[in-house]
């Protein structure tokens, strides 16, 4: 984990929280062992660490594929190159800013009306070009590094991310703020963010974990295996992810497995809502022999609320936990010792 | 080009003598529409470029960071010119398979180089390697290897009998489509996009380097197998009769095999899979201006060139900005029109 290596340069922060999910790996053994006081710390760390990168013009970022992006001045026409990217522009009040954006960048509504730059894993480079942003935001997955170079030879800064986590996407968003200009609103998100986050691992820490079985895809069944943020936000949810040891990321698993997985939650997460997912639902109804079926534990949950590392994923998270830990009093503001007591 | 119309008449089965005259006729046609399809395919895109631009970056009077004069040479240019390669290949590929083997169905897949440089392209895109080096050099070598392949068992018995060449072919082929099927099945997500990109058919990143390595490559390819043009004629009309008037039919199939399979594996390693250029352009060629081989292999060769040209501007503009893959457009503009023609002419098939 970069974070330990050094304090921070600007530079730093891009390579230490959006190199793969190692952040959220080390919160997490720290917080197994139950030590409070080191959980504690290292989230202030955590902020102090954002907080050192103060805005300064003419700034020299480094993007998670180790790029270096020099901004002269805080970008005025952002083209944003996957959907999430664009939720988290709109998030940090950069509506007006976001000069283009991917086909399915439907949320918030608003984007929608933006100008399209083709799709998230294939974007049309002369679109692009002919927009004139001053900065695009794209993705480690998705954008081919052939448009990232040609973008580069037309003098436009690009910037990739790569949140794999729940914290990499909070940090991203505070990544993104110090890249706009506008470090604080990112910073004052982020602690909000972090906040809710860390008060649901709070409540869960100590509590069971219940084997949680997603199911992102109806026929054939697929599921998720742990290098996927889904995992991450069934971890952080209090939850065991029935299918993370194996070895295909989004693999397509048997009726059959389900039943010897033993799931104690099950939960359908679909971009749809109602007919198909409800008849999925009763379908595994019929299987009275996995305990989430006989305590009744099926749930479905909206797509984009825990498979894109956007703002929302906190309230995706929120969801889940509520799912999977139903017995926690989740209403209630502050109740540390109320939860402390009880484990 | 030493056609010698003395020759002609050797060739009853041919129908019309083909002369010099009319080849180089037919061919400057040919490229005088290549070169106004080419003109057409820079000025059309997502992105406006005025003549007046074109002009400017053309006789070198834009800077270097004008996105005009980006939009056409790294984006554009690129990309029309690997199109032409791809088509020019594919569609000459075609015709040299349909006369070797003596089947209309053949296309320049058929020895399995489709499914080998699939295989190839699939395992670069597995460990990660470039599209600029890695990937292409693997999927040229797949095609390598089930070519090899598929030449090692159809050679074994008589020669290089047609339909044990195609069946091996086939197999070979199935064969190694399982293995991608395998690979897909398993791979993670952000491979699987560019998995199936190549494998439908890409021809978005094509770079000046690989053109310079393509470009002659195919021209070589193309001189050579022209050379075995009367070849192609007598073999395609029965190798009896080849064989009778003493033309070493078995090398002359070796050579042409080899030299029409490097050729399609190559293109294809920076292209990924495009169907129906190579088994429509031929027919329609051979509809168009008959079936002598000393005509047919140019006409195609620029049809097929100027086919995908045109092909591929649709298929980066009719969903602009996004963009549709270049097979769906070669099928759908390629079949209606083979249909008409088919059923006006017949299809001129003269080899079995």
């Amino acid at each position: 984990m970069r974070i330990k290596t050094g304090f921070p340069q600007v530079e730093d922060i891009g390579l230490g929280f959006f190199w793969g999910n190692e952040p959220g790996e080390e919160h997490m053994i720290l917080r197994d062992h139950g030590r409070k006081k080191e959980q504690v710390f290292l989230a202030l760390a955590c902020i102090v660490l954002l907080l050192a990168a103060a805005p300064c013009w003419g700034k020299v970022f480094r993007d998670a594929l180790n790029r270096t992006v020099v901004l002269d001045s805080p970008p005025q026409r952002i083209v944003s190159l996957a959907p999430n990217i664009t939720e988290i522009l709109y998030y940090l009040g950069l509506g007006e800013r976001v000069a283009g954006v991917t086909q399915y960048s439907y949320y918030p509504p608003e984007a929608m009306k933006k100008p399209k730059v083709g799709s998230y894993i294939r974007v049309n480079a002369e679109k692009i070009i002919e927009l004139k942003p001053d900065l695009v935001l794209g993705t480690m997955d998705g954008n081919s590094s052939h448009t990232i170079d040609l973008l580069g030879q037309a003098g436009i800064p690009v910037y990739v991310v790569n949140p794999r986590s729940v914290r990499g996407t909070i940090a991203t968003i505070a990544c993104i703020s110090d890249l706009a200009g506008v470090k604080e609103r990112g910073d004052e998100a982020a602690v909000l963010l972090t906040e809710r986050l860390e008060k649901i691992v709070r409540k869960t820490t100590g509590l069971d974990r219940p084997t949680v079985f997603l199911q992102i895809n109806i026929k054939p069944i697929m599921t998720v295996n742990s290098h996927t943020i889904h995992n991450d936000v069934i971890r952080l949810a209090g939850g065991k992810n029935m299918t993370g040891n194996l070895p295909i990321t989004y693999p397509r698993i048997s009726r059959e497995e389900v039943l010897a997985g033993k799931p104690d939650v099950i939960i359908i997460s679909s971009m749809e809502r109602g007919g198909r997912f409800e008849r999925a639902r009763q379908e595994w109804l019929r299987w009275p022999s996995i305990p989430a079926v006989k305590h009744r534990r099926v749930y479905l949950v909206d797509s984009d609320l825990i498979d894109r590392p956007s703002p929302r994923i906190i309230r995706g998270l929120e969801i889940m936990a509520s799912f999977i830990h139903p017995e926690v009093n989740w209403s209630g503001g502050r109740e540390v010792e109320k939860d402390g007591a009880a484990k | 080009m030493g056609l010698q119309s003395s020759e002609e008449a050797e060739m009853g089965t041919l129908g019309k003598p083909v002369t010099a005259a009319k080849v180089v006729k037919v061919s400057v046609v040919l490229i005088t529409i290549l070169v106004i399809t080419v003109i057409v395919a820079t000025m059309i895109g997502t992105a406006t470029v005025t003549w007046e631009q074109l002009w400017n970056v053309l006789s070198g009077h834009a800077r270097e960071t004008d996105p005009a004069k980006l939009v056409i040479f790294r984006i554009r240019l690129p990309r029309i010119i690997l199109a032409g390669l791809v088509g020019f290949s594919l569609s000459l590929g075609g015709v040299v398979f349909q006369a070797l083997l003596r089947n209309p169905l053949a296309d320049p897949f058929i020895l399995g180089v489709s499914s080998g440089s699939a295989f190839g392209a699939v395992i670069g895109i597995m460990f990660g390697f470039s599209f600029t080096f890695g990937i292409p050099a693997l999927a040229f070598g797949g095609a390598l290897l089930t070519m090899y392949l598929v030449l090692v068992v159809g050679r074994k018995k008589i020669g290089m009998e047609s339909s044990t060449i195609i069946l091996a072919g086939v197999i070979i082929n199935a064969f190694f489509t399982a293995v991608i099927m395998f690979f897909i099945a398993t791979a993670v997500n952000d491979q699987l996009h560019t998995m199936l990109f190549w494998l439908y058919g890409d021809l978005s990143q094509s770079r000046f380097g690989e053109l310079a390595i393509a470009g002659p490559a195919v021209l070589v390819g193309f001189v050579i197998l022209y050379c075995f043009g009367k070849h192609l004629n007598l073999i395609t009309a029965g190798e009896e009769a080849a064989l009778h008037l003493g033309v070493d039919v078995g090398k002359a199939k070796l050579v042409c095999f080899l030299v029409v399979s490097l050729v399609v594996g190559l293109v294809v390693a920076f292209s990924g899979l495009i169907g129906f250029v190579g088994l429509v352009i031929p027919h329609l060629c051979r509809m168009l201006f008959g079936s002598d081989h000393r005509l047919l292999m140019p006409a195609s060769a620029l049809g097929g060139a100027i086919f995908l040209i045109a092909a591929d501007t649709l298929a980066r503009t009719v969903i602009s900005p996004s963009e549709l893959p270049v097979g769906v457009i070669t099928a759908f503009l390629g079949a209606p029109f083979f249909i008409y023609l088919l059923r006006k002419r017949g299809s001129r098939w003269t080899g079995s």
